[in-house]
């Protein structure tokens, strides 16, 4: 049985029991689903396969697939982003979908300090962040099953007083 | 006994898939059932990791490490070093962890996980914070134990701390061992560099040209999750190409 004929019969049986929904109903489909906002996001950007059939980058058991693989990311912030005079250190991640033909969308940020509090960065930090990864192209189509499929990747880049220290994963 | 119906209920995770509503609210009775067990809160806390999500992960994984430090504290390190580049946090557990196991008198195999000592971790930390001599010692020192056993990186990661202190002779000794244990096109590509340094022309040509092979092979250091250290790339295998004087060629 296959990934997605698995989620369907679990879905089936889970609606069938009655399972735990109401207890939970804060949660989305899977942990960092990022569902449309029409303040935020562009109409041009859509899933192939719509918002239920996402995948993680590494459900497909390769790994970050980019042109020129991870160095080739890294190598690009490096080069690109402008560092900024300030103490502020810790992580912000970058996370979106990149769909079935390599387009991206859906980007969202999230900051912490170095003690995984969160708090927001200066803005020519995170927003510089935000602008260079929508314009990183290389993305590459992730197939499942010989089928293009849409699949969330995130780039988390550690901050040290201001400067890129490392991009992730 | 609230043990036991917590764990009955947690049991029901097994169908689902960690990133799901119902693995994270299946957990989430189980805590309401007994909110002192680690399982799952560290259980709940995998998705996140591997989402990016640091913020949730640390909150989830402090409680297991608070309800069961022993059995959580070398896998929070682990994951504050490889998914997070946490140098001095993941130290700080590190230390923890050995001090724990001091205080409590208890066998030292918990520094051990996935054939990994918890000392080949603490010394990539310190290369990484640029005490890469400290972390050489720490190396060596464990490697001189009569207990020791080889983890599948070791000899790899060592080989590239001597390699950045330009000591190339230790370097392909480690790289050397590194290829008995584990053959990678990574142990192959360093120490091509570190016979390009002392001048060994033609084992440099062999191990480059051995390293590219490897890497169109798949064999290579690899984790779906994260970067591993002293991870090498093509862009790498080709610039290395590129300084070879013309006429000299690592194709086949």
């Amino acid at each position: 049985m296959n990934f997605k004929h698995s989620l369907i019969v679990l879905s089936s049986i889970l609606v069938s029991c009655n399972s735990t929904d109401k207890n939970s109903p804060t949660y989305s489909r899977w942990v960092g689903d990022i569902a449309h906002d029409p303040q935020i996001d562009g109409e041009h950007f859509q899933p192939c396969h719509g918002d239920d059939q996402i995948y993680q980058y590494f459900n497909m058991q390769r790994g970050l697939q980019f042109e020129g693989e991870k160095i080739a990311i890294e190598r690009y912030f490096l080069k690109n982003y402008q560092p900024v005079k300030t103490n502020q250190s810790g992580w912000i991640r970058v996370r979106f979908i990149v769909n079935c033909i390599g387009e991206t969308g859906r980007f969202r940020i999230l900051e912490s300090d170095e003690n995984y509090q969160e708090r927001p960065f200066d803005k020519k930090i995170s927003h510089q962040l935000l602008q260079l990864s929508k314009k990183l192209k290389g993305w590459e189509i992730q197939t499942k099953d010989e089928e293009p499929v849409d699949y969330y990747q995130y780039l988390i880049f550690k901050i040290n007083n201001g400067e890129i220290e490392k991009v992730m994963p | 006994m609230e043990r036991y119906k917590a764990c009955l209920a947690a049991e029901k995770i097994s169908e689902h898939y960690q990133f799901t509503r119902e693995f994270q609210s299946i957990l989430d009775s189980a805590i309401t059932i007994d909110p002192t067990w680690d399982y799952p809160y560290r259980a709940k806390s995998t998705a996140y990791l591997k989402s990016g999500d640091f913020i949730t992960w640390k909150k989830l994984i402090d409680k297991a490490v608070a309800y069961d430090t022993l059995a959580n504290l070398y896998y929070r390190g682990r994951c504050r070093f490889n998914f997070f580049r946490d140098y001095k946090g993941a130290i700080a557990d590190f230390k923890m962890l050995k001090q724990v196991i001091y205080n409590q008198n208890k066998v030292k195999e918990l520094l051990i996980h996935d054939d990994t000592h918890v000392d080949t971790f603490l010394a990539l930390c310190y290369r990484s914070l640029g005490e890469t001599e400290k972390a050489i010692e720490i190396m060596t020192s464990r490697m001189a134990t009569p207990s020791y056993s080889s983890g599948l990186f070791d000899h790899l990661h060592l080989g590239c701390m001597y390699l950045e202190q330009e000591e190339y002779i230790e370097a392909i000794e480690q790289f050397k061992k590194q290829e008995a244990i584990n053959d990678l096109a990574e142990n192959r590509f360093y120490i091509a560099i570190a016979y390009k340094n002392v001048l060994d022309q033609e084992n440099y040509l062999i191990n480059l040209k051995t390293a590219k092979e490897y890497l169109q092979q798949g064999k290579r250091v690899h984790d779906y999750y994260v970067e591993n250290i002293d991870k090498i790339y093509w862009a790498n295998i080709l610039e290395e190409e590129k300084g070879i004087p013309k006429g000299i060629s690592v194709q086949k």
